[in-house]
């Protein structure tokens, strides 16, 4: 089984709204990344939601240190 | 800890707390904090972890299809919401994999409540209006007062599901009052057990309480007693309002909640009753949240797996 990473959960519940991050999910690829972003973060009924891989990120603050997402 | 004892270093980031800064990374923490911060958290991710096979076990006795899906879907909300215990620890270096399934049954964190069984429909709603209220007044007090950035953003979800699930819960214990009989009085037996369940839960009370480092370094804001007492508050007037007795009244003098039992005290575990005339010490209950309950080895089981082709259980190897 590949290893699972940490993929960041972003969505916003209408139009007029920032994308703000919502949670992370342990996924081995993007797909799986898809579905349990989406099953698992249900609180709202999100108008966009999308997954980003950690290692994507390019930090700019904290000295271009990731910073702790954390949830 | 006296402010004299104190590592400066610890001072200093007290200090930086009380003037209002938000920790976000783990530079930003010392040994004392980052402990204090990961010890709840085990308890908060095994709590959420253990109520979903309790209550996915007692959905089997729902009276409609709706009230089971309702049941269902707070199995569904409990998991994601241990999910995000554990992840928050899993970025401060704790193996998330070695939690869920790494760990031998007695070694899980949660309170003596989920340890036992709900074994019809009224045992499930008081467990939504009980458990899921002490979870809500525990974690509601961290998602306010939480110095950590990232479980104070985590919170906004589970907090908001929680709600949901008291909801059902007293909404159900408020029915099956009003519908009398039988219902009434498993409803009635219910709370018998589990009044006295969710006061423990809050743990030890503040004249025995050892200085711990969760308040100093604000990862809560409110101690046990007064976390017990904002229990009551909203389950005593619960209860009275739909014509349940609980051993806990209203003290207009002193303006608090008295427990109007021997608080703690032994149980039984089969028969499901508090042996009121044989008081415990506090040592002597954590002594018997060790020793866990009856439903410990199936509960950890049914969310670990029987050990198949893609069962994660980890510690039998």
């Amino acid at each position: 089984m590949a290893d699972a990473q940490v993929y960041e959960v972003f969505a916003r519940k209408d139009h007029t709204e920032a994308l703000k991050h919502v949670g992370s999910v342990n996924a081995a690829d993007d797909d799986l990344a898809k579905a349990y972003a989406w099953t698992m973060y249900d609180e709202e009924n999100w108008v966009e939601m999308c997954v980003v891989p950690r290692g994507a990120f390019i930090p700019i603050t904290h000295d271009g240190a990731l910073p702790l997402w954390g949830n | 800890m006296s402010e004299k004892q104190r590592d400066p270093i610890a001072q200093a980031l007290i200090d930086r707390i009380n003037d209002g800064f938000m920790v976000a990374s783990e530079e930003d923490m010392t040994p004392g904090y980052k402990g204090a911060l990961l010890t709840p958290r085990t308890v908060q991710g095994d709590t959420e972890l253990m109520s979903a096979p309790a209550y996915y076990l007692a959905a089997r006795d729902a009276p409609t299809i709706d009230s089971r899906i309702a049941v269902t879907a707070i199995v569904h909300d409990e998991l994601g919401h241990a999910n995000i215990a554990y992840r928050i620890m899993e970025d401060l270096g704790v193996d998330k994999r070695h939690l869920v399934y790494g760990r031998q049954p007695h070694e899980f964190k949660h309170p003596y409540g989920f340890d036992q069984p709900l074994e019809n429909w009224a045992e499930m709603v008081v467990a939504n209006g009980f458990f899921d209220r002490a979870g809500i007044t525990l974690l509601g007090d961290v998602h306010e007062h939480t110095s950590y950035g990232p479980l104070k953003r985590a919170l906004v979800k589970v907090d908001r599901e929680e709600i949901l699930h008291l909801r059902h819960g007293e909404s159900w214990m408020k029915r099956l009052a009003k519908a009398g009989g039988e219902a009434g009085e498993a409803l009635q037996r219910a709370v018998d057990w589990m009044f006295v369940m969710t006061l423990e839960w809050f743990g030890l009370p503040d004249d025995l309480k050892r200085h711990g480092g969760q308040l100093d370094y604000r990862l809560k804001g409110k101690t046990n007693d007064q976390l017990r007492q904002t229990w009551m508050a909203a389950t005593v007037p619960l209860c009275e309002g739909i014509g349940i007795d609980v051993p806990a009244h209203w003290d207009a003098d002193n303006e608090e909640y008295v427990i109007d039992c021997t608080f703690p005290c032994r149980y039984d575990p089969g028969e499901k009753r508090w042996l009121h005339d044989e008081p415990l010490t506090w040592e002597q209950v954590f002594e018997r949240w060790k020793k866990r309950g009856p439903m410990n080895e199936r509960y950890v089981e049914m969310v670990q797996g029987n050990g198949g082709l893609f069962g994660g259980r980890q510690w039998q190897a």
